[in-house]
């Protein structure tokens, strides 16, 4: 084949493959495939929990996907190269392109060769007779042209009077590219000698190691000192929607306190080169107090003092309380499906896993106050229940009962006693056991405030409290909140490298794009019977606004030279 | 002189010159009056009270400072080196500034209009007044993009005039009927107020402005009118989707999250929508370019052909509204970053909104780079200019809707 590369001998070959390297295809190439690659870990959720991914996938996927690293692709060996190879390539762009532009901006010819100017964009010529003064052709020039850097040749009898505006453009190239290679630098000085991570701190305590996720795993890092949350607090707008979170921390380092101080979103704490940011919040193990109302006919009710995240047992039924999480408002929709939205603060909620021997597990969201209705009507206690142990298979459950009014479960168990006595026949006998059952809660003839209301929840409960089939119903009585202010930790030595490079970017764009290098000539060259006068001129960007500007400075020297005629 | 910038003596002097550069250099001192205010007043800077800040006896002290001593030193520095006096910047963004004090105006007038204290409540804000004027910014889009597609087929200058009016009139409705809203946040309580670019709905107003903006600063510059029916109708496309956004009731004025209370917000926010609507005016010149193409190979005896620019002027024009918007949205991108680097603990996480505005960085630096180098041409970079949008459009929209991550802030509620 005619055009066969000769052999070329291993310093050929990698010279020609530096300069391939820093080609602007390859550029383009380069920031298509990168930004098509980003796509991936945007619609695949990173980080996430492993099981979750498992069960979201499928086991042949799951491995697919995890060992490409695409559930952490930002950070796996093959995008790191590809950032890698930007970087060579931008070090060969700019390694070529450099000491050209220099040499181009310091060098400034004025003298343009006869035949180059015919290949020039912008060129207009005149023709004035001979008597006219150059020299007023040339200051015409220079007055129109205020501002611009000027350099005069003479060459052959022919006089060339160069203008260079942004002579400087070329640095806004070279601070771009140098700054993306500046900007990827500090990023990796920030994961190499830098970390981020969590740690959550109970309102009381302190805490000094920071987790975080490493690809799959989670790893810890000691910190060089001590957190210790003192407060945690919401403020909330009077929509009721959350105003701020604010921790108030003390910083000890070596047993000593040494800085207190609050911060909230958008306001982290410095200390020792580790920024330490409000980041989310839970329950730091608030105590609970539970009711357990027995369900084994016998009114008896006793209470449970029990922490979250600890577990209560039950030493008679071997039932275990476990709690998982408490919350003081549980704003929920109350609209049926399809209304307007009704948000209603439902109040303070435990969550906890119930077991006990020969029962299936169950997860209960148990409510401290009844639920009072649209129109204001006591509906009675409710919980939520989960037989799965998934949130998201929460069902409601209306227990009938208000069980805050303790003469509510004593007249439903007088109630009760009296039909077993009755037996359940029919409507009046049901009446007339409920009759009794009042006479035996509040005295004969009286009848409590409320008492229609009071009478549906007990019959209500009748039919609900029979089918549950635990001993033992915990209801939330009383609390003492805790919480855990869940802070974030990093440092970044890398950060401001990053700034600088950021400032180089926007001001190189800055001058790429807003100072392009306009050159003019004005070359006068004597002919027989005259002068003629070229005007020639030269951008590299922005055309659109060198074309008008270029025409206008024809019409403006025309008018000039007019009258340096006359 | 050319004739789109001949205008008349008086207004000419006013926009040229030294009157134009000391009127620059007060505004620019004037903002920095107020942010060193923010910064370093008494008081500093707060989230629930900063419009109010502005307005006050404080505010109209550092910026009327600022303005002085802007205008001052441009004083100094133009007897120093007169050639500033001709500096384009100045002359060619005094008008928008101009125009920007007259919006303020006008939405002090209509807060004239609001409704009595005891008539505002929160759980039904439909009968505040920016609302209204929101929906005058809608039918006047619309009838303006109605103008501009009328003015290719008869293109009448008088037709032509009435498009460029209106789309005028559009941004002067809804940059104040954002700056009402701003006022009517406070309305409900002092608690709630806060900058109006806080929402999709909001941002999705700051955006129409900024496009027609965008747009019209071009047309004045380079006669583009044809290109006003592309840029328009994506405006008004726009436009629909809020109205649609209204309906279902993602309109309402509601308190920032904590994650969002910080000055950054005003700064960051605005700038990336510079970028985005820039992308949307260069995607309206893509389309144009397509067009006229379309129309060139099809005999071009089109009458249409007379008024739309050359390829190669439709052509640069896509590549100047990238020229705005890159630097812009890299900057923005620059001032998020920061932002997070503040609020979140780091400088950038790989959410995918950061992730997509690098995706969207990406691609416009690819078509900075296909211009520059040969192989590609004019139909290949204007389906590049329209594709981008595409995906800037996902960026700003997509990301919201369909992918989760720190920017739906949902992390602390
Ligand atoms: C993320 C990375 C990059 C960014 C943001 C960037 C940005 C830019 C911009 C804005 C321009 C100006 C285009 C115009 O004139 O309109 C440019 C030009 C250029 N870029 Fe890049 N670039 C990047 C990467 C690269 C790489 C990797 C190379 C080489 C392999 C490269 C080579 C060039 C060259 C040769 C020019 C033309 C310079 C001139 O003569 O004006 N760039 N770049």
């Amino acid at each position: 084949m005619a055009n066969m590369p000769r052999m070329q001998t291993l310093p050929d070959l990698l010279k020609s493959l530096w300069q391939r390297i820093g080609s602007m295809s390859l550029a383009i190439i380069l920031l298509v495939v990168l930004s098509i690659a980003s796509v991936i870990g945007t619609v695949l959720l990173q980080n996430q929990d492993q099981a979750d991914y498992l069960q979201q996938f499928g086991p042949l996927w799951y491995w697919v996907f995890r060992s490409l690293g695409l559930f952490d692709m930002y950070h796996t060996w093959w995008f790191m190269s590809m950032l890698g190879f930007l970087m060579v390539s931008l070090s060969s762009c700019l390694w070529r392109n450099v000491p050209k532009m220099l040499k181009e901006m310091r060098t400034r010819k004025a003298t343009v060769a006869e035949k180059s100017l015919k290949r020039f964009q912008y060129l207009h010529d005149w023709r004035l007779p001979a008597e006219m003064d150059i020299a007023h052709v040339q200051q015409a020039f220079r007055k129109r042209l205020r501002g611009w850097e000027f350099r005069e040749t003479e060459q052959g009898g022919v006089q060339y009077l160069r203008a260079d505006k942004g002579r400087w453009n070329k640095w806004g190239y070279i601070l771009v590219h140098s700054a993306i290679l500046v900007i990827l630098v500090g990023g990796w000085m920030g994961s190499e000698y830098g970390f981020r991570g969590n740690m959550a701190v109970p309102e009381g305590q302190s805490e000094s190691e920071i987790s975080f996720l490493q690809g799959t795993e989670t790893g810890h890092l000691k910190m060089p000192f001590e957190v210790r949350c003192n407060s945690f607090s919401i403020d909330f707008f009077p929509t009721g929607a959350p105003k701020e979170f604010r921790s108030n921390l003390t910083i000890i380092d070596n047993g000593k306190e040494v800085l207190t101080s609050d911060i909230i979103v958008n306001e982290p704490l410095y200390y020792k080169g580790v920024r330490i940011y409000q980041a989310s919040f839970g329950d730091g193990g608030s105590d609970i107090t539970f009711k357990l109302f027995h369900m084994d006919g016998s009114e008896k009710i006793s209470f449970a003092k029990v922490q979250v995240y600890k577990t209560w047992k039950d030493e008679n039924t071997g039932m275990s309380i476990k709690v998982t999480d408490f919350k003081p408002y549980n704003v929920e929709n109350m609209a049926n499906p399809g209304e307007p939205k009704d948000f209603q603060d439902l109040g303070p909620a435990v969550e906890y896993e119930l077991r006990g021997p020969g029962l299936k597990p169950v997860k209960i969201k148990a409510f401290m106050n009844p639920f009072i209705d649209a129109k204001g009507v006591n509906q009675g206690s409710f919980i939520m229940v989960s037989l799965t142990g998934d949130k998201q298979d929460y069902k409601p459950v209306a227990l009938g009962l208000d069980l805050t009014n303790p003469v509510e479960w004593k007249l439903f168990h007088a109630f009760m006693r009296q039909l077993a006595v009755v037996g359940k026949q029919s409507k009046q006998a049901n009446l007339a056991a409920f009759k009794k059952a009042m006479a035996e809660v509040f005295g004969e003839g009286k009848r409590p405030e409320g008492f229609q209301a009071m009478a549906m929840r007990t019959l209500q409960a009748i039919n609900m409290l029979s089918q549950l089939p635990w001993p033992l119903l915990p209801i939330p009585d009383d609390f003492d909140q805790h919480y855990y202010t869940g802070l974030q930790l990093a440092m970044d030595p890398g950060m401001n490298v990053v700034w600088v490079g950021s400032a180089m970017l926007v001001i190189g764009l800055c001058i790429m794009f807003y100072m392009p290098h306009r050159k003019l000539w004005l070359i006068v060259r004597p002919v027989s019977g005259g002068l003629h006068i070229s005007l020639a001129g030269m951008a590299n960007r922005n055309h659109l606004v060198f074309n008008q500007a270029f025409n206008d400075l024809f019409t403006q020297l025309d008018k000039d030279f007019a009258q340096g005629k006359s | 002189m050319t004739a789109t910038t001949a205008e008349t003596g008086f207004a000419t002097m006013l926009n040229q010159g030294r009157w134009a550069w000391l009127r620059f250099t007060a505004y620019l001192g004037a903002m920095a009056g107020i942010a060193a205010m923010a910064m370093y007043g008494s008081g500093g800077y707060e989230e629930n009270a900063f419009l109010y800040q502005i307005l006050s006896m404080k505010g109209l002290l550092w910026g009327g400072t600022g303005a002085l001593v802007g205008g001052g030193l441009a004083v100094v520095a133009s007897t120093l080196k007169p050639t500033l006096l001709d500096t384009k910047m100045a002359r060619h963004t005094v008008p928008w500034l101009d125009g920007f004090v007259l919006m303020v105006i006008l939405a002090s007038i209509w807060a004239l209009f609001e409704p009595s204290q005891s008539q505002i409540s929160y759980e039904d804000q439909s009968n505040l007044f920016a609302g209204r004027v929101i929906m005058a910014m809608n039918v006047i889009f619309i009838f303006s993009a109605v103008s501009y597609i009328a003015y290719l087929f008869a293109p009448e200058s008088f037709i032509g005039r009435i498009a460029t009016w209106s789309a005028y009139a559009g941004i002067y409705l809804g940059g104040s009927a954002l700056l009402l809203r701003w006022h009517e946040s406070y309305l409900f309580d002092m608690e709630i107020g806060h900058a109006p670019v806080s929402n999709l709905y909001e941002v999705f107003i700051l955006l129409f402005c900024i496009t027609a903006a965008v747009y019209l600063a071009l047309e004045k510059r380079y006669q583009a009118k044809a290109m006003g029916a592309f840029v328009l109708t994506l405006v008004s496309a726009g436009v629909f989707f809020g109205i649609w956004l209204d309906s279902v009731g993602q309109g309402d004025i509601k308190p920032l999250v904590p994650a969002l209370q910080s000055y950054w917000m005003k700064i960051h926010v605005p700038m990336n929508f510079v970028g985005y609507g820039s992308f949307a005016v260069a995607c309206g010149a893509g389309m144009a370019y397509l067009v006229r193409y379309r129309l060139e190979a099809s005999g071009g005896k089109s009458k249409m052909l007379a008024i739309f620019p050359s390829l190669e002027q439709l052509d640069q024009l896509a590549y100047k509204a990238v020229a705005i918007g890159f630097p812009a949205f890299t900057l923005a991108t620059i001032l998020g970053a920061a932002w997070a680097a503040e609020a979140w603990g780091g400088y950038w996480s790989w959410d995918p909104k950061e992730t997509w505005a690098l995706i969207v960085w990406l691609i416009y630096g690819a078509y900075l780079h296909a211009r520059v180098s040969h192989g590609w041409h004019g139909k290949a970079l204007a389906w590049w200019a329209v594709a981008g949008f595409l995906v800037t459009v996902f960026c700003f929209l997509g990301v919201n809707m369909y992918l989760s991550g720190l920017h739906s802030y949902g992390r602390l509620t």
